[in-house]
């Protein structure tokens, strides 16, 4: 006997055989059914009808029997269990994977939240302290602004004193070397000579 | 002269000779006095210094000089002796020693007086007296006339100087206004 280990080796074999016996039993009362043309003919004809059907019912239940058919299916079956329960696993890691990354995405937007709320934190406090920095430089600024223009009104008011200084000294220089008289001159040496006689 | 420690050495030889025969004030005069011709007559003074002429030349032309001169014959040595050793150019520094250190001998101090006019003789005295008292010496006085001074008078003793003059005065004055001391 011929043994078919695959599913495909039995299918193939049972479209082969239900292929011949049809044809064979079609052919036979085909040529049974040529030769009549009255009415009796008619009934033998329905009788051939039914046996052929019969046998062909028999030879399939007989071929099916035979061949490992009914395995087959229960093979398939059991394939099919197989692999509807591992569509049902993948879809369950897949729901899983899902959740999972729905939950990442959550935490993901509330993460996000967190950062943008950090980072307007600590803008809020760059910019504090920028504000502060530029006060503090602009006070620096100022007060420095202060020191050079009071140095500089300073300078200005020496400058001036020396000018004035310098001018009434020469027009003290000049006034006196008009005025002064031989009897100035006595009094200022003498009043030298007084001074000198101190020191000893 | 290349250096003053040369012109002291020759300052001090004519002392001590000097001293020897009682004459170094005579000596100190005549040194003073060839100083000033050589001052008086810088040509004169380039030809005996110069040592692009030989030094018999040179000699010959100092010698002409010292014959008229009434300087004492040590002098007149000490200059040819100069020339010999090429410091002749250095006689005013030796003279210049030279009464220094005569004046140390007579106690004697000399203070340059300007003033910015002519002093009287009563002033004069009187300064006279008081530089004496202040440095206990005999004071010999130069008086110079500076108008700059405009009034008052200056005194020079060595390094001491004391200014009285009003041109001083205003100086002082100039000072403390820009110091502000009278704000």
């Amino acid at each position: 006997m011929i043994g078919f280990e695959t599913a495909r080796g039995r299918s193939i074999l049972i479209t082969a055989c239900t292929l011949i016996i049809s044809v064979a039993f079609c052919g036979l009362a085909y040529a049974s059914g040529g030769g009549e043309g009255g009415h009796g003919g008619s009934v033998t004809d329905l009788l051939y009808r039914i046996l052929n059907f019969v046998l062909m019912i028999i030879i399939l239940v007989v071929v099916i029997r035979k061949t490992t058919i009914k395995e087959f299916f229960s093979n398939r079956k059991e394939e099919i269990r197989k692999k509807l329960e591992d569509l049902k696993r993948d879809k369950e890691i897949a729901e899983s994977r899902c959740n999972e990354l729905e939950k990442k995405f959550k935490e993901f937007e509330l993460q996000e939240k967190e950062i943008i709320e950090q980072f307007k934190a600590d803008g809020a406090l760059e910019k504090k302290k920028i504000i502060a920095e530029a006060r503090e430089r602009a006070t620096q600024i100022l007060a420095q602004a202060d020191l050079t223009i009071e140095r500089e009104i300073q300078a200005a008011r020496n400058s001036l004193r020396q000018d004035v200084v310098e001018m009434a000294a020469t027009r003290a220089e000049e006034i006196i070397a008009g005025q002064i008289q031989d009897s100035d001159q006595d009094h200022l040496v003498n009043e030298f000579i007084e001074s000198v006689e101190k020191l000893h | 002269m290349t250096g003053s420690r040369i012109s002291k050495r020759y300052a001090k030889a004519l002392l001590s000779l000097g001293q020897e025969d009682g004459n170094y004030a005579e000596y100190g005069e005549n040194l003073k006095d060839f100083a000033g011709l050589c001052a008086d007559n810088p040509e004169f003074s380039k030809v005996i210094a110069n040592p692009v002429f030989s030094v018999d030349d040179r000699k010959k032309v100092l010698d002409a000089v010292l014959e008229k001169s009434p300087f004492a014959d040590l002098v007149k040595n000490l200059l040819r002796l100069l020339l010999d050793k090429n410091r002749i150019g250095g006689i005013e520094d030796v003279s210049a020693y030279y009464t220094r250190l005569t004046d140390e001998i007579l106690n004697i101090i000399r203070a340059d007086i300007i003033t910015a006019r002519p002093l009287k003789d009563e002033a004069m005295d009187k300064l006279d007296v008081v530089l004496a008292k202040i440095t206990s010496k005999t004071v010999k006085i130069k008086v110079e006339e500076d108008e700059s001074l405009i009034g008052g008078l200056v005194v020079k003793i060595g390094d001491l100087v004391l200014d009285g003059s009003v041109r001083a005065q205003i100086e002082g004055l100039k000072e403390s206004l820009k110091r502000g001391e009278y704000n």
